[in-house]
């Protein structure tokens, strides 16, 4: 990579690490906040939550430099996040079916 | 024997082996992550109250003292990301001195990081907030703990980045900048599931 190409990386990061900044002030901002939402806390979990993941995009997408990757890593991660999600429906499919039999 | 593309790229994958590899480590990481992740939504799902109300007082009050802590650290960590990542640029410059600044700021911040977990932790034992006290300090303890075992981890392969193995630098300089990209990735990654692990624990309860 050249020189060049440096100096916009570095203006980069330099802005992620604001907005990341930014994220993480909104987020504990939001956890004092009354949403509102049928007495409960799922709004600011909501909030909490979106931000997490653009937070988490911000950095995999910039620092892990997932936005210019190679197709074979892009296919690791996506049969990753299927097993995830199955990982974390596998329980709540349990649990249905467990329902069935009251 | 020579191990191969340690710096030229397969044609196949279109990558170093090293870098194939952390990915597929990570991929593992994700998993063993997830699975606590799920763990935590199923017994939070599952609870009449949450946080748990436990013998020792209000968990939620003890959660509040914590907020500053959590949000120092993360601050923390999200500056070391940057500072990792700047050490890898460092090295692309060819310049080693900045390199070592960088990374050395990285496991400066780590260590921070630990110290004031380390606090956090004492705080809370010495309340009578233990792993057995209820269902959230059992996940509390074991997921951040396991967090910090990965930032333990991080510092030993830094240092060693620092010390004994820059010596690679002078002779195979290409392969050296990879080392530090792919720790680097580890690195991110321990970032990526505190960004996670922060609002989940401390916040939104």
């Amino acid at each position: 990579m050249s020189n060049t190409n440096m100096t916009h990386h570095i203006a980069n990061y330099r802005k992620v690490f604001i907005f990341l900044l930014i994220g993480t002030a909104i987020t504990v901002w939001a956890s004092y906040m009354e949403f509102n939402v049928q007495n409960s806390i799922a709004g600011a979990i909501f909030v909490g939550l979106t931000i997490a993941f653009i937070k988490g995009y911000l950095v995999a997408a910039n620092f892990m430099h997932l936005n210019s990757e190679k197709k074979m890593i892009y296919w690791i991660l996506l049969l990753t996040i299927f097993f995830l999600i199955l990982l974390l429906f596998i329980p709540l499919l349990w649990d249905l079916n467990n329902m069935s039999n009251y | 024997m020579e191990i191969p593309y340690n710096v030229e790229l397969r044609e196949d994958t279109g990558l170093y082996n090293s870098k194939l590899g952390i990915w597929l480590f990570l991929a593992s990481e994700i998993m063993l992550f997830g699975g606590l992740f799920s763990a935590y939504i199923l017994l939070r799902t599952g609870a009449p109250v949450w946080p748990p109300i436990g013998e020792h007082g209000s968990i939620l009050h003890m959660l509040k003292e914590t907020i500053p802590h959590a949000t120092f650290n993360t601050v923390v960590l999200i500056f070391s990301s940057v500072t990792m990542v700047m050490a890898w640029v460092s090295l692309k410059q060819k310049d080693l001195s900045k390199y070592k600044v960088y990374l050395g700021t990285t496991i400066l911040c780590a260590i921070i990081f630990l110290v004031v977990k380390y606090f956090e932790y004492s705080h809370k034992i010495h309340e009578g907030f233990v792993p057995s006290h209820d269902t959230y300090m059992a996940l509390y303890f074991t997921l951040t703990g396991l967090h910090g075992l990965h930032i333990i981890g991080g510092i030993i392969v830094l240092a060693y980045l620092l010390g004994p193995g820059i010596s690679m630098w002078s002779s195979e300089p290409e392969r050296f900048t990879n080392r530090i990209e792919i720790v680097g990735l580890y690195w991110h990654f321990v970032d990526l599931v505190w960004i996670f692990l922060f609002p989940t624990l401390y916040l939104l309860n």
